[in-house]
């Protein structure tokens, strides 16, 4: 079988996740020596990012990659398969990981450090690049996992009264969630009788031959959007983000915010756009109006209500808090909806350009998320190590005293906003343009978009703008005349903040690189052809000589 | 913690049954251990079926037990980390890790994907006659020490609460 030697060079597709891995057990292993495990730590952060840029170098000319965990073929054993999407995503989190794994070098305490913190950030990072790799539901719940048990630790990290109380809500919470998604993952198994996604896709897109019905399918799928609704902090599902961002230290807010929330984001792009839109809707269940007969047909309105309540709750949250790390927690769940809005603008239009100009849009505006809200947890970070508080009453004045820091927040704010030529104009662009081009296209929600995303963008400039005036200008409190120097923190915020300049001014390659994922989303086919799930099928009655077919375990 | 008042001193019963049953456990831990790849069993319940044994011994000895006893050290009180019993089992955490993690990158470094599993057959062994060696076994000795070093953890820390 030639199988053995296309494994060998498709190694960079586990590469990511091995070197988080190996990071994390290498971490816990030198927890005695803290000079040692930080530069372990810190040098595993830098060859993730050097792992996953060979990842996207090999993803580039070849399309999709696929790898069978320890030898076992699709669809039995666990598939991981790296298409442009996944590139991307991985791309994301290796950027902020590392700006983030920088700044906790300094930020945390050292008896934290030592303790815990890398080997449970380096695990988290596992879980994260496992979800984005996999292509087997069952594996996506593990991997979800791996991310989640880490999270609870940061979470009660500094276990004070407010972070037990916090822990424990996002802990039971994220239980119940993950007890759902097994029960949805059950379902799937038992009604479609696999759970390789690329052969969900093939089984739903020809539901008669695999005796599947379809109904059940949509139920589960439903069940199974929650649970990634909750994960991404989508409203309704939004109450545990921001007392959980308060009480995490600052850099793990900022990566729960920049990448974790990015894996809920990525499973509903992956699931509801590349497998289950493939199931076609039985009569009746789509809104009148809406273009075509899949499961997303069935998805968009709600992801429409689902992004124009976002905005609105996390845009009233934002204005009307007085702490900085709750209105950066709130503003995610805002900018949040500006991500879900063009998903739900691709999942009730046909056209194809505008589904993957939609598709473009939500990542790139997934990516400029990303890097400006972990900034901006990164300079409340910063802020409190400096001034002690972030309470903004008794903030003020920062511009005249630490003007780095207060001109990353101000770069992190516009990109937010979206004020050219900053990473997040183009995303606003994109959103707005999507909405533009579905309504002139006849679209029957389109208006709805363009108007929520309006609306989104107001509440955007009037909490930030809040933020600006009175806890950076003004009087210089007493607080704020009395405040150190955290000079490798305001480093890593400046450089963050370049980012952002420069994700703006060099966009061209950023959007390369979105579209090549977008496309690689919506490539149904493509996607089932290299998992290629029905290469051991029966293709006649003899089954048993279809068995003998099974490559052999090992050597 | 352990002594106390005469009345809460457990019975010789229990002391002697104690004795009796922990290394039955623990073979019996060390057969599904072995078993493990192919037939019921594997690293997980063998490790919880060695918790048990220790938790038995904690009940019935107090929780300084084995320290004095098999370690031959004055106690420490098993709080934070890098104190007391709770050091060792971290260790024995952190190695069940990189063991496992280790014979899947072993799988690697031969060519194969990660976690590839193998396994060889040898023919007329005296005694066994057929003896089988699986690799899979490296992998569930290293989730069975991760299961003992972090149920025991949570037990040394728990208990002393």
């Amino acid at each position: 079988m030639s199988t053995a030697t296309a494994f060998t060079d498709t190694h960079v597709v586990i590469a990511p996740m091995l070197v988080a891995l190996v990071t994390a057990i290498l971490t816990l292993v030198t927890r005695r020596s803290g000079r040692t495990q930080r530069a372990l730590s810190l040098l595993g952060g830098v060859a993730y990012l050097v792992a996953v840029a060979r990842l996207g170098l090999a993803v580039l000319p070849d399309g999709v990659l696929v790898y069978q965990l320890s030898g076992w073929p699709a669809p039995f054993g666990i598939t991981l398969v790296a298409d442009a999407l996944a590139a991307f995503m991985l791309g994301l989190a290796a950027v902020v990981s590392l700006a983030i794994l920088v700044f906790s070098l300094s930020y945390v305490d050292d008896q934290g450090q030592r303790v815990s913190y890398h080997p449970l950030y380096h695990f988290m990072l596992t879980g994260v690049s496992g979800a984005f790799l996999t292509g087997d539901v069952f594996n996506l719940f593990v991997w979800f996992e791996v991310m989640l048990m880490p999270s609870y630790v940061f979470v009660v990290f500094y276990s004070g009264r407010r972070h037990t109380a916090a822990a424990l809500q996002y802990t039971v919470l994220n239980l119940v969630g993950s007890a759902l998604m097994l029960v949805a993952i059950g379902g799937l198994y038992a009604t479609t009788g696999t759970l390789n996604m690329a052969d969900i896709a093939r089984r739903l897109a020809a539901p008669a031959e695999f005796g599947i019905d379809s109904g059940p399918v949509l139920g589960l799928a439903a069940v199974l959007f929650v649970v990634f609704a909750l994960k991404a902090g989508i409203v309704p599902f939004q109450f545990w983000v921001p007392p959980a961002y308060r009480a995490a230290p600052a850099p793990v807010s900022a990566f729960l915010a920049g990448v974790t929330k990015k894996v809920g984001v990525y499973a509903i792009v992956r699931l509801y756009f590349t497998v289950f839109a493939a199931g076609t809707l039985e009569a009746g269940l789509g809104l009148p109006g809406l273009s075509g007969r899949s499961f997303l047909a069935f998805f968009g309105p709600v992801l429409f209500v689902m992004a124009l309540a976002s905005m609105v709750v996390g845009g009233v949250g934002a204005v009307s808090r007085d702490d900085l790390d709750d209105v950066f927690a709130y503003s995610s769940i805002g900018q949040v909806g500006f991500i879900v809005l063009p998903l739900a603008v691709v999942a009730t239009v046909a056209d194809p350009a505008i589904r993957v100009l939609g598709l473009v849009a939500a990542l790139v505006y997934s990516l400029n998320h990303a890097v400006a809200k972990s900034l901006l947890f990164l300079v409340s970070g910063a802020v409190f190590e400096a001034v002690g508080t972030l309470k903004i009453p008794q903030l003020g004045g920062l511009t005249s005293r630490r003007p780095v820091l207060s001109g990353s927040f101000f770069v992190g704010a516009l990109a937010l906003v979206g004020i050219p030529p900053l990473s997040g104009f183009f995303g606003k662009l994109l959103v707005f343009d999507t909405g533009a081009r579905a309504h002139a296209a006849g679209a029957s929600l389109a208006w709805l978009a363009l108007a929520g995303a309006l609306v989104g963008a107001v509440f955007t400039i009037a909490y930030l703008s809040r933020a600006w005036s009175r806890a950076f200008w003004g009087e210089v409190s007493p607080a704020v005349d009395r405040a150190g120097r955290p000079v490798v923190l305001v480093a890593v915020v400046a450089a963050l903040a370049a980012l952002v300049v420069a994700i703006g001014v060099g966009f061209d390659p950023v959007y390369g690189a979105a579209e090549a994922a977008a496309e690689a989303a919506l490539d149904r086919e493509g996607y089932v052809e290299a998992v290629d799930p029905a290469r051991f099928e029966p293709t006649d009655e003899s089954s048993a000589h279809a068995l003998g077919r099974l490559p052999g375990v090992a050597p | 913690m352990s002594g106390g008042s005469l009345d809460r001193e457990p019975t010789v019963i229990a002391r002697t049954v104690t004795r009796l049953v922990v290394p039955v456990i623990l073979v019996t831990a060390v057969a599904l251990l072995l078993q493990g790849h192919n037939l019921p069993g594997g690293g997980f319940i063998a490790g919880v079926l060695t918790t048990t044994a220790f938790a038995l011994i904690y009940i019935i000895y107090g929780l300084d037990y084995l320290e004095t006893e098999l370690l031959h050290r004055r106690p420490t009180v098993p709080f934070g980390t890098g104190t007391g019993i709770v050091r060792e089992y971290g260790n024995v955490f952190a190695a069940g890790l990189a063991v496992a993690g280790g014979g899947g990158l072993a799988a690697v470094a031969l060519g194969f994907p990660f976690l590839t599993q193998g396994v060889a057959f040898f023919e007329g062994v005296p005694v066994y006659h057929e003896f089988e060696i699986a690799s899979a076994v490296v992998f569930d000795l290293g989730v069975y020490a991760v299961v003992v070093g972090a149920l025991l953890t949570i037990l040394a820390v728990v208990g002393a609460e």
